[in-house]
């Protein structure tokens, strides 16, 4: 028989949905803008400029909401990895990825109402909500008010540096979301994760 | 290419000073000795201290020359009597002085032959070929070649000067337009254009507002929005058509500097889609495609074991 617990409040998974469209919006967006080809448009330029803006203002709006979401409900407490032995989780978190899966082992650290995440996830998801995004968010601020970047810096255009990082930090988590869908599929069923993340509830 | 920019340099020579040759420094002293002349009472210091007394203050006060600023410009090294004859020897100056001022063309036949069949084409030509001249756009005091100006900012803000004094002042834009023509507003016509301003500062107007046909200069066929350039890509792609514009006056220090494509439009713009970095690109794109494959390709070895796995349950 399937046991239900309710994992995730409706802020969460309303945040999630709604960072997880920015997020693509941008991606098809920005890769159009930066890979622009008069002879193979994903976007047309001036739409994906217009595009990318509105849904960056909308992913910066979106990441407060975060933020302020965490703080107060205390669900920041979740991305912290708890010592000790964080390192030895992530390396058992791995090698379930690498091998154990494909054995039918179960999964090592099943997500539970107190502890949603495992090791490896929240070091990732807490590198790339406090590390990656805020740097990723900043420079895309910068890019939109281009006044604010330095003039110029070692002879070049001072947006130079905001816009390497801007791209660097969208690569990363364009890598992230790849890997973070796939990881979806990793539930007790494939459906499993998907389903917890519309309806709260995880079912094993 | 080399051998193209060398004939550019040949071709351009001669046009720099009409078609005579620069001065020579013995010929300079004398020119500016006898421009400091003209100056003594047709700039600031001139017109605060008249060197004479019963001038026309006010009709002086519309005819002064900033000395620096003429100094840089293209006719720097010419006397002011070059263009304005012998009529301005002397003060006061000839009644008919002002009919015997110098017409471009006089010393820039070929150029102005080149240019005169563009404008024809042009917008202002179809508008305004009566009172349109080479003077409504180009100041001989003050105007500067992009070649030697070399700035891609001083550029953009030397020749969107002239656009937008008329064109963003309904004062100026009514002394020349035709009666009924009512200026368009400049902000709402470009609104399609993102960014539009922080655009105008680091390009200019006839980037878009101009064919690409002249490979000596820019045309001075100025177009009208429609048939204006509007693809974004045009210029915003890693062959942007600004290295044939803009920047192609700077076009032999292109060195694709840590490896950027138009590392030349670096130094004073980072335009998306045009400075960008080929290895980069390519090492990001490898990265984003090893990630696709790596997990498509645990996929498979998930669904393969998990058969495996079943069917050997099953015996």
């Amino acid at each position: 028989m399937t046991k239900r617990v309710f994992m995730l409040p409706l802020w969460i998974r309303l945040w999630h949905w709604s960072n997880a469209l920015a997020i693509i919006v941008l991606s098809i967006t920005g890769i159009s803008l930066h890979f622009s080809d008069p002879g193979l448009p994903l976007v047309e330029f001036s739409l994906a400029a217009r595009i990318h803006n509105i849904a960056g203002v909308c992913l910066a709006v979106l990441y407060a909401g975060f933020v302020i979401g965490n703080i107060v409900s205390g669900n920041w407490w979740q991305y912290v990895p708890k010592s000790p032995g964080v390192i030895q989780r992530c390396l058992r978190q791995m090698q379930f990825y690498g091998s154990g899966i494909f054995k039918g082992e179960a999964e090592p650290f099943p997500p539970t109402p107190e502890v949603n995440f495992n090791a490896l996830q929240a070091v990732t998801y807490w590198s790339i909500m406090y590390l990656v995004m805020p740097v990723v968010i900043l420079s895309g601020l910068v890019f939109l008010y281009p006044q604010f970047a330095p003039a110029t810096l070692f002879g070049l255009d001072g947006l130079l540096p905001v816009a390497l990082v801007h791209y660097l930090g969208a690569a990363v988590i364009l890598l992230f979301m790849v890997s973070h869908i796939y990881l979806g599929t990793m539930g007790p069923k494939v459906s499993s994760l998907f389903k917890m993340m519309f309806t709260g509830w995880y079912e094993h | 290419m080399r051998g193209a920019a060398a004939l550019l340099a040949l071709l351009a020579a001669p046009l720099a000073f009409g078609d005579d040759p620069p001065p020579t420094p013995e010929e300079l002293v004398k020119i500016r000795a006898a421009n400091a002349e003209c100056l003594s009472c047709h700039s600031e210091a001139g017109l605060k201290k008249p060197p004479k007394e019963g001038m026309d203050l006010k009709k002086l006060r519309s005819h002064l020359v900033h000395l620096d600023t003429f100094t840089a410009s293209d006719h720097g090294q010419m006397a002011c009597t070059k263009c304005h004859g012998d009529g301005y020897a002397e003060h006061p100056h000839a009644a008919d002085a002002k009919d015997e001022i110098a017409e471009c063309q006089d010393c820039h036949a070929r150029k102005a032959m080149r240019i005169e069949r563009q404008f024809d084409k042009s917008v202002h030509a179809e508008n305004l070929s009566d009172t349109f001249t080479c003077k409504t756009c180009h100041n001989a005091h003050t105007m500067a070649l992009a070649s030697k100006l070399r700035d891609p900012h001083k550029i953009v803000a030397q020749d969107n000067k002239i656009c937008l004094d008329c064109h963003d002042s309904d004062l100026a834009f009514a002394k020349m337009a035709p009666d009924n023509k009512k200026r368009p507003p400049i902000d709402e016509i470009h609104d399609w254009l993102p960014n539009t301003r922080l655009h105008w500062k680091a390009v200019r107007c006839v980037e878009c507002h101009t064919p690409t046909e002249d490979k000596l200069s820019l045309s001075h066929e100025i177009q009208n929005k429609d048939k204006a350039e509007k693809k974004c890509a045009t210029c915003h792609s890693a062959n942007s058509s600004l290295n044939a514009r803009l920047y192609r006056h700077l076009q032999a220090e292109e060195q694709n500097k840590y490896g950027f494509l138009n590392s030349v439009m670096l130094s004073s713009a980072y335009v998306v889609g045009a400075t960008r970095n080929p290895t980069l690109d390519k090492a990001l794109i490898a990265l984003f495609i090893a990630t696709v494959l790596g997990v498509i390709g645990h996929g498979i070895v998930r669904i393969i074991t998990t058969r495996l796995r079943r069917s050997k349950n099953h015996d």
